[in-house]
């Protein structure tokens, strides 16, 4: 009896495959890009999702009056060109005439007057309206506090030509005119569909793809936009996958499933499987992992502790457990952007540190309070955090207790009450010291360490009014030595990288610092013919 | 008939509101909002949020406001799924993970039930202890590693099957197999206790010495009669399988209710848990319901008692 | 009774599944006891400094590294501490709470029995992982939070079980004659129903610690099992799994000390409702009819 359930099991399995195609076919369709998302993008609605996921999407959707370059650099789209005046308080944005929406209808600075009054309006409840605080009456207007729209500084001066105020100079501002938050909304389509204007059958976009499909928790399908104001992309239609599990999207991929995988899909062995395989590269990215005290905590409150601590963590460790090329860096601001790439911070130097911790009170970690490092539950986070207290323990002979909290409750600690030490990141949101340096100022609600600095704080408002380059980088670098040497609320660890895996079938895939995947220069096919070898 | 149907789904109104209020309770005593992310919002933006959705209300307006909506047979809208009601996401995901069930299902039954009788009427020789041994194994296994095993051999190593993904019917025959092994291997051991029990009836052994040939009695009078448990456990079973496993649907990326379910949970998206829980509490109750029915065709004499 | 329970041992002792899963229980059991006493089983316990991060199984490592470079052999050990008290305890905690529900219930009857059995139906109706982890997340992710939010979910089968045998229980001749002799009620529950209903209590307990040694892992799996550096088995499998294709070896060892266990807790359990209830024998069925 067995031997028959046995052999009906058999034929049921054989039978299921004998008849499947797909050993018949290309490993791949031609003008078809196959992507995985990982998770399905809370919304499409680009003022109020705030995750990279959707971003993903969105940024292949739209444009804005701006986009990035694959080097960052905001470069015209629907605004032909701009002027900055009133010393960098007012911008004057003049629009190309030939950019369309999906529907036929011209892209106009009213669409965008709309987008960016429906992002500042509390029943919008954006979570990234702060983006346009910048703007004269933006804040009071978004906290409710002036009801009259006309009192934010933006206006429509005519169908092509929109006018921005700000309340002060900020260097920055260009970049946002390039991030999804900002992209111009039609008036009619979002008042006509309410909540369903994000839905394939309603959307109304102006970007290369359109939207076409979307099976929710599962695939989102993109087509070619014809009409596209720089010519129809290459691609045909992107399948954007969401496989939440890394392993089973990088199966799919060396089943030729997929086309492109990026971190997202790929386990930390998988990266060690296929490191020297030509599909595979690496990217680096504006996105940054540290380690704060709670300063208010004993005995963090003594910045010789804080420093002995920084000073004791060999971050070389780093990208050795996690291997995906990540790098250590003990100053906050990346190399890439302006004032970034100096030494700022205290490097790996664990006599120095034992001689501080003595200084404060504690020789060879006797007599050290008990101490705990929040982290989130992720597995690279547990590898970090592992390591890093090994690296305290043999260095300084102070024993940290490691604290593993959800995701959420995480979230929620870290912002009421955080122990002695916790695990934090930091994802850049445009390619300017801004973003990052901005965190640690005394009125930033991400600012979790309880250090507030009045000195920081005018530095930073000085770098965020100066216009000229040098000088701005150069209030940069204080503030960050300040923050990495000085004072020492945080100890930067490393800057992430992206891994991807792209098929040979694939080109023109580039990823840049902030890890916007554009894909309207990506071609398929043509290139290879057959199945490829997979194999490392 | 029907009476007695209808007052049984009746009763379980009061469960089911139970179950609301209790979960309801439970996610929002748990520390973490939908709204905490990793960069904080402005004190102004979270109140804008929290307006939208009602969540600036004392808990029991917000009580009082949700079991209203109840009622109405609306069950809310995702903080997280932006714009999207909990009524369209359960009207996606349910049918995914009914259909992934119900394959499930037959595959369990269709072998599991058999495997159990065989092991029961060879019991002791070597017939049973291979059938108890494969499905102790289905038992003994966590589901992850089954689904890596299995797609480690027949997807990665043989190509015969997608490795995930819900696009043919094909994709449905891994995840599917998954999700039998285990609800399977319980009803293999169910079934064997359940045959070795009636074995020992004196009416199956007064049709044993009447002259009826042991295969008779076999079909006529000990699987019939030992379906009963098998069929109690099918009601519950049912309910949990085609709910959705997450495992099974995170492993194969396939978008059913479990998958939702914990997404929901991990993000504190209040009203999505409760329309997840309510559906899977009340399938459990039609199912039971089922599982009544079915058990006073299989059993007259169930009919005396059948309350408990 | 003790004449009855002996006999059972005895009849425990013919059944050679039973004895191969008992058997490796208390292995496994003592070797999880030693080195919960501070006994090191293997001598490279942490070895950052090494260079063999993810070495497969040597002479060295028996059963390799992991990405930390720990010996996997002495994690299992570690695991296995925490796996059987996991299991146990919850096994327990159903006991407990089990029992104490269901003998007030079947003890009670008609309307606190059906009020009670309605409660049951209600915990049933909540979904098993909603539970865990919203216990889990309450509790904080140390042994006790996953032990109680174990415990929340495992206690009904044995409450309905329990009930059941006092229902059956109640109207025999030896509780009336008990009665009869003047006892008290609560005195009659401990002496008399009690002892009665254990043996397919113990049977439904065998069983309740392999299920919560496997609702530890998936738990893990989905990332809400054990806070690091604290390890079981289910969450050095569910941590092997991400490297499955790479390292099999991390998944492979944790897994089959899942499986070894769990399959010997089922065969004990098998043979304990064997043992205890000797009426199931079907060779006097076959007898003789030359099949």
């Amino acid at each position: 009896m067995t031997l028959i359930v046995l052999f009906i099991c058999t034929c049921f399995i054989q039978g299921g495959c004998t008849e499947d195609p797909s050993h018949l076919r290309k490993p791949y369709e031609d003008g078809v890009l196959r992507v995985n998302l990982g998770t399905e993008p809370p919304g499409l609605d680009w003022h109020t999702s705030t995750d990279s996921t959707s971003f993903d999407v969105v940024s292949n959707l739209m444009v804005g009056l701006t986009q990035y370059t694959n080097e960052l650099e905001a470069k015209p789209a629907c605004a032909a060109s701009w002027e900055v005046l009133d010393g960098g308080k007012r911008y004057l944005f003049h629009l190309r005439r030939d950019v369309f929406w999906t529907d036929g209808k011209p892209v106009t600075a009213y669409d965008f007057e709309f987008a960016w009054r429906r992002l500042l309006a509390p029943e919008t409840a954006a979570q990234y309206a702060f983006f346009l605080y910048d703007i004269v009456g933006a804040r009071a207007f978004n906290t409710g506090e002036s009801k009259d729209v006309n009192t934010v500084g933006l206006k429509a001066l005519d169908p092509y030509t929109f006018e921005v105020k700000l309340a002060k100079p900020a260097a920055y501002f260009i970049y946002l005119t390039a991030f999804c938050p900002s992209f111009p909304q039609r008036k009619d389509i979002v008042e006509r569909y309410k909540d369903r204007w994000t839905e394939p059958e309603n959307l109304v976009t102006n970007g290369p793809f359109k939207l076409s499909r979307w099976q929710h928790e599962y695939k989102i399908e993109l087509v070619a936009n014809e009409k596209f104001f720089e010519g129809a992309p290459k691609l045909k239609r992107i399948k954007m996958f969401m496989v939440p599990e890394a392993s089973t999207a990088f199966a799919l991929y060396e089943n030729n499933e997929l086309d492109f995988v990026d971190n997202r899909s790929f386990s930390t062995p998988d990266v060690e499987r296929f490191r020297h395989s030509p599909q595979y590269k690496n990217f680096p990215l504006l996105r940054a992992y540290y380690l704060a005290f709670n300063v208010s905590k004993k005995p963090f409150d003594n910045p010789d502790v804080r420093r002995a601590f920084a000073l004791s963590i060999d971050r070389k460790v780093f990208p050795k457990i996690l291997r995906r090329g990540e790098r250590p860096t003990s100053s906050w601001i990346p190399p890439a952007l302006g004032g970034g790439g100096s030494d700022s911070g205290l490097g790996f130097n664990p006599e120095e540190g034992r001689r501080l911790l003595a200084r404060a009170g504690y020789p060879d970690g006797k007599g050290f309070p008990e101490t705990k490092l929040l982290y989130p539950n992720r597995e690279d986070v547990r590898l970090v955090v592992e390591a890093t207290q090994d690296e305290i323990k043999r260095n300084l002979g102070v024993r940290v207790e490691l604290v593993n909290q959800e995701w959420k409750v995480y979230l929620a600690t870290t912002r009421k009450d955080p122990p002695q030490m916790f695990r934090d990141s930091w994802g850049a949101d445009f390619p300017d010291p801004e973003t990052f340096m901005n965190l640690f100022t005394s009125y930033n609600g991400n600012n979790h360490t309880r250090w507030h600095s009045a000195d920081y704080d005018h530095l930073i408002e000085a770098a965020e009014g100066e216009q000229d380059r040098t000088k701005r980088a150069e209030l940069y670098r204080r503030a960050d030595v300040m923050l990495c040497r000085e004072a020492v609320p945080i100890v930067p660890a490393y800057l992430a990288t992206q891994n991807i895996m792209v098929k040979p079938w694939v080109k023109g895939i580039a990823i840049n610092p902030l890890d916007f995947q554009f894909f309207k220069t990506v071609t398929v096919g043509d290139t290879a013919a057959g199945e490829v070898s997979t194999a490392p | 008939m029907i009476f007695p149907i209808l007052k049984r789904l009746f009763m379980a109104v009061p469960v089911l509101l139970i179950v609301a209020s209790l979960t309801f309770l439970l996610v929002r005593i748990v520390p973490g909002g939908p709204f905490d992310s990793e960069k904080s919002l402005p004190p102004e933006i979270v109140a804008n949020l929290n307006a939208k959705y009602h969540l600036d209300k004392p808990v029991h307006e917000q009580y009082v406001l949700y079991i209203g909506r109840l009622c109405r047979g609306d069950l809310g809208v995702s903080y997280k799924y932006v714009n999207r009601t909990v009524n369209d996401i359960l009207f996606d995901a349910f049918p995914v993970s009914c259909q992934l069930g119900f394959v499930a299902l037959f595959l369990s039954v269709a072998f599991g039930v058999p495997l159990g009788a065989v092991a029961a009427l060879g019991r002791g020789g070597r017939q049973d202890f291979l059938a108890m041994f494969v499905s102790t194994l289905g038992v003994s296994v966590p589901g992850f590693v089954i689904g890596a095993g299995l797609i480690y051999i027949f997807a990665i190593q043989l190509k015969l099957l997608p490795v995930g993904l819900w696009e043919s019917p094909w994709h449905v025959i891994l995840p599917a197999v998954t999700l039998a092994f285990s609800p399977g291997a319980y009803l293999a051991r169910l079934t064997r206790a359940s045959v070795l029990e009636i074995v020992e009836k004196d009416w199956v052994r007064t049709a044993r010495s009447k002259g009826l040939s042991y295969q008779a009695t076999v079909l006529r009078h000990i699987l019939r009669n030992s379906l009963i448990p098998v069929v109690t456990v099918l009601g519950p079973l049912t309910a949990i399988v085609i709910t959705g496993s997450f495992v099974v649907e995170y492993i194969y990326a396939i978008p059913g209710m479990g998958r939702f379910f914990i997404t929901a949970v991990m993000n504190r998206d209040y009203d999505l848990i409760l329309g997840t829980t309510l559906v899977f509490a009340l399938l459990l109750v039609i199912a039971n319901t089922f599982v009544d029915v079915a058990y006073q065709l299989l059993d007259p004499r169930m009919r005396m008692n059948a309350e408990d | 009774m003790s004449e009855k329970r002996k006999s059972a041992l005895q009849r425990l002792s013919k059944i050679p599944t039973a004895m191969v899963g008992l058997f490796i229980i208390l292995s496994i059991c003592l070797v999880a006891l030693l080195s919960g006493l501070g006994i090191e089983l293997t001598p490279f316990a942490y070895d950052q400094t090494t260079t063999s991060y993810l070495a497969g199984p040597s002479l060295e490592h028996p059963m390799g590294t992991d990405e930390l470079g720990r010996d996997l052999l002495s994690r299992v050990i570690y695991g296995a501490r925490l796996s059987i008290s996991i299991g146990l305890t919850t096994a327990l905690t159903a006991f407990l709470i089990g029992s104490v529900y269901g003998a007030i219930a079947g003890f009670a009857g008609s309307k606190i029995d059906g009020l009670m059995m309605r409660g049951v139906d209600i915990a049933y109706s909540l979904p098993d992982l909603l539970v865990m982890i919203l216990a889990g997340v309450l509790l904080g992710r140390g042994t006790t939070g996953i032990l109680i939010a174990l415990g929340l979910v495992s206690w009904m089968g044995t409450a309905r079980l329990v009930r059941g045998q006092f229902l059956q229980l109640k109207n025999e001749e030896f509780i009336e004659a008990a009665y009869a002799q003047g006892q008290s009620s609560v005195n009659v529950i401990l002496k008399h129903l009690l002892p009665n209903a254990l043996g397919p209590i113990i049977v439904a307990l065998t069983f309740t610690v392999p299920s919560a040694i496997l609702s530890e892992s998936t738990l893990s799996f989905i990332g809400l099992g054990l806070s690091p550096p604290a390890c079981s088995w289910g969450t050095l499998a569910s941590d092997g799994w991400r490297s499955l294709r790479a390292h099999p070896h991390l998944i492979f060892f944790p897994s089959l000390f899942i499986f070894l266990t769990v399959l010997s807790f089922n065969f004990l359990g098998d043979g304990l409702r064997d043992a205890l209830d000797p009426r199931t024998r079907l060779d006097k069925f076959k007898g003789g009819s030359g099949h």
